[in-house]
């Protein structure tokens, strides 16, 4: 089992900086999910890992080896493409054959994993069809097996899901993640999906700009987003902005235009200065009108969702949030109700990365 | 006019096959009439002083296929050979050609399209001419070895010099659909075998080769009939000592020997078209996969 570890890697085409240092490692047998918007840099950063892209500066290594400047073929990586790259002219068998001759493996042997891996991806029977001949789904697998026969030291992967229908998509995220749970194999995982990378991932990095904003497991990332991009882009969030007018022990006081809320913070914010913290529709508490504590607000609008209610809260000084409650809940547009921001999901968010 | 319309027919109600009859016109009149004309013309009686002598004949195939020298078969494989020689070096020339047209993303790719096209820009006749001013024994060529105190070459008046010439010009025939197969083909199979552990060597061999087959196919088919066919070069540039089927017919022409030159000019055709589907069945089991 190898650890991938990337040094202040950058990646720039001509002017124009794609990756911008990057910093990260990848333990053995772990999956890290590079996640974030197209041109964000993830794509970038997977294919300098995997000897595509020679890096502009910055070290990648595998273990304790520099593998900065190494071509592919010479990497020992398994990868999976987007449009899974199968040889069309090859059956799947020589597909899976193929990474295999490269090794000079004894073609017994090579029958004897190829079997083996054929049997591991469920396509026990499909040997001699052409890759034209299977369905997206299967191709998946062939393209997962034939990056993984060759017993890669790291499992690259671009978008393999992208491709997929939603129904199939779901499936594959368990089958993928299983798969690589019982090879136990290093793996980087490019996606712009939140819950494709939720749901697979051991950790999680959020990239923006060729920069990473957050590593972090799942739950780290939805509750906890280090910056307002990150919030934003994973889940939906409320932005409120104000100034920090002082802390209580490790709660910070955000004096806002509806009033003052209290936030944690993961960074050391300026008092006195200007801040955003961010909520989540579902964790905003509604009450009606003059029962309780909290802040005066009037149901703006209503939007049914099947298992909730999706509403909009005009606040005192016209701010609007916008707030989840169970679909039974029963708060009309029009309505005066008060709103509460529970301190432990209001969380203060830097405006770029670190 | 409404709603009678049904596929396959045009607004009118005329069917559209209607739309391919000039060209099947065109067809018949210039290609299918003159090789009857042709068929017929090989089975008439030779004779030196007019086109043929009545009444028909299999003498002319006779002849061409039982000459005591094997004279017309020798001189058949000399012209298979030659096109074979051109396909070959036409097919080593372009790849690399095609390869880097079909995948550079380079501003000037528009002015490298035109540059391989530009054989075909001038006539064959004049081409040819400009060819003979290179290579001809006082030719530039020549004359430039000679400046510099090296013996003169013989570039032409040989095979060297009707292959040469023929290269040139045949070379956006094989370009052309190369660079069409290659650009069909996904980079990122080639990053795909390179991931697997090929090198550069390996991934063209065992990936883009036999991808890029159907078009080295049609490119070695359409320079192979090509080069059967040439007449002006190799009259021209072999002035006389370099022989082809297409010479000799012509040569049988101008001696007013028609029904013979009709029947070497057939059996070419014949054996051009066996060599092509022989090839197109050897290459084509290479394809199997694809399509």
């Amino acid at each position: 089992m190898t650890r991938l570890t990337l040094a202040s890697l950058q990646k720039h085409y001509g002017a124009i900086a794609a990756v911008k240092g990057i910093d990260l490692d990848v333990a053995e047998g772990e999956l890290v999910s590079l996640l974030g918007p197209s041109g964000c840099g993830k794509t970038t950063t997977l294919r300098c890992v995997a000897g595509f892209e020679l890096p502009t500066g910055g070290l990648i290594s595998f273990d304790s080896a520099d593998v900065t400047m190494l071509p592919p073929e010479r990497r020992d990586i398994g990868m999976v493409f987007q449009n899974y790259a199968l040889f069309p002219h090859m059956d799947v068998r020589e597909n899976l054959r193929f990474g295999l001759q490269m090794r000079k493996v004894p073609s017994a042997e090579v029958e004897r994993r190829v079997d083996a891996v054929l049997a591991m991806v469920q396509l026990g029977g499909m040997g001699d069809r052409y890759p034209r001949q299977l369905s997206g789904g299967q191709q998946q697998r062939v393209a997962l097996a034939r990056a993984l026969v060759i017993e890669p030291k790291l499992l690259l992967l671009d978008e393999p899901l992208a491709n997929l229908d939603a129904k199939l998509r779901d499936e594959m995220r368990f089958f993928i993640r299983s798969l690589q749970k019982r090879v136990g194999i290093t793996t980087l995982y490019v996606t712009h999906d939140q819950a494709e990378a939720m749901v697979m991932s051991d950790r999680i990095v959020v990239m923006f700009d060729g920069r990473i904003h957050q590593v972090g497991g799942a739950r780290d990332i939805y509750d906890h987003p280090a910056t307002r991009q990150v919030a934003g882009f994973i889940g939906v969030s409320n932005f409120l902005e104000g100034r920090l007018a002082g802390r209580d022990g490790a709660l910070w006081r955000l004096e806002t235009g509806f009033g003052t809320i209290s936030c944690g913070a993961g960074f050391a914010p300026e008092a006195g200065g200007k801040a955003t913290a961010m909520v989540r529709p579902e964790a905003v508490a509604l009450a009606p009108a003059g029962a309780g504590e909290g802040f005066e607000g009037r149901i703006a609008e209503r939007f049914f969702l099947g298992n909730l209610v999706d509403l909009r809260v005009a606040m005192a000084d016209g701010t609007m949030l916008q707030v989840q409650q169970p679909a039974n809940s029963g708060f009309e547009p029009g309505q005066s109700v008060r709103v509460s921001l529970p301190v432990e999901r209001t969380w203060l968010v830097r405006e770029d990365a670190a | 006019m409404s709603g009678t319309q049904r596929p396959g027919r045009p607004a009118g109600g005329r069917p559209a096959w209607l739309l391919a009859v000039p060209a099947l016109v065109v067809v018949a009149a210039l290609i299918v009439v003159p090789y009857i004309n042709i068929l017929v013309m090989s089975f008439r009686v030779p004779s030196t002083s007019k086109p043929y002598l009545p009444g028909f004949t299999v003498g002319n195939y006779a002849k061409a296929l039982a000459d005591p020298d094997f004279f017309y078969l020798e001189l058949m494989a000399d012209t298979l050979r030659l096109a074979a020689c051109i396909t070959l070096l036409c097919l080593l020339i372009a790849y690399p050609v095609a390869f880097h047209l079909a995948r550079t993303t380079s501003r000037w790719k528009g002015v490298l399209y035109a540059l391989v096209l530009s054989p075909l820009l001038v006539g064959v006749v004049i081409r040819s001419f400009g060819w003979i001013i290179l290579l001809a024994n006082n030719g530039l060529v020549n004359q430039t070895l000679k400046s510099w105190g090296v013996a003169p070459l013989a570039l032409m008046y040989n095979e060297f010099g009707v292959v040469l010439a023929l290269v040139h010009v045949f070379l956006p025939f094989m370009i052309l659909p190369l660079m069409g197969a290659i650009q069909g083909i996904d980079p990122r199979l080639e990053e795909a075998a390179r991931s697997l552990g090929a090198g550069r060597a390996k991934v063209f061999l065992r990936v883009i080769f036999p991808l890029s087959m159907p078009g080295v196919q049609s490119g070695c088919i359409l320079v192979f009939i090509l080069s059967c066919g040439a007449y002006v070069t190799p009259a021209l540039l072999g002035a006389g000592r370099v022989h082809t089927m297409t010479t000799e017919v012509i040569t049988l022409l101008d001696q007013f020997l028609w029904p013979f030159g009709a029947a070497l000019a057939l059996l070419l055709s014949a054996v051009g078209l066996a060599a092509v589907v022989l090839y197109a069945r050897l290459s084509g089991r290479m394809m199997r996969g694809l399509a």
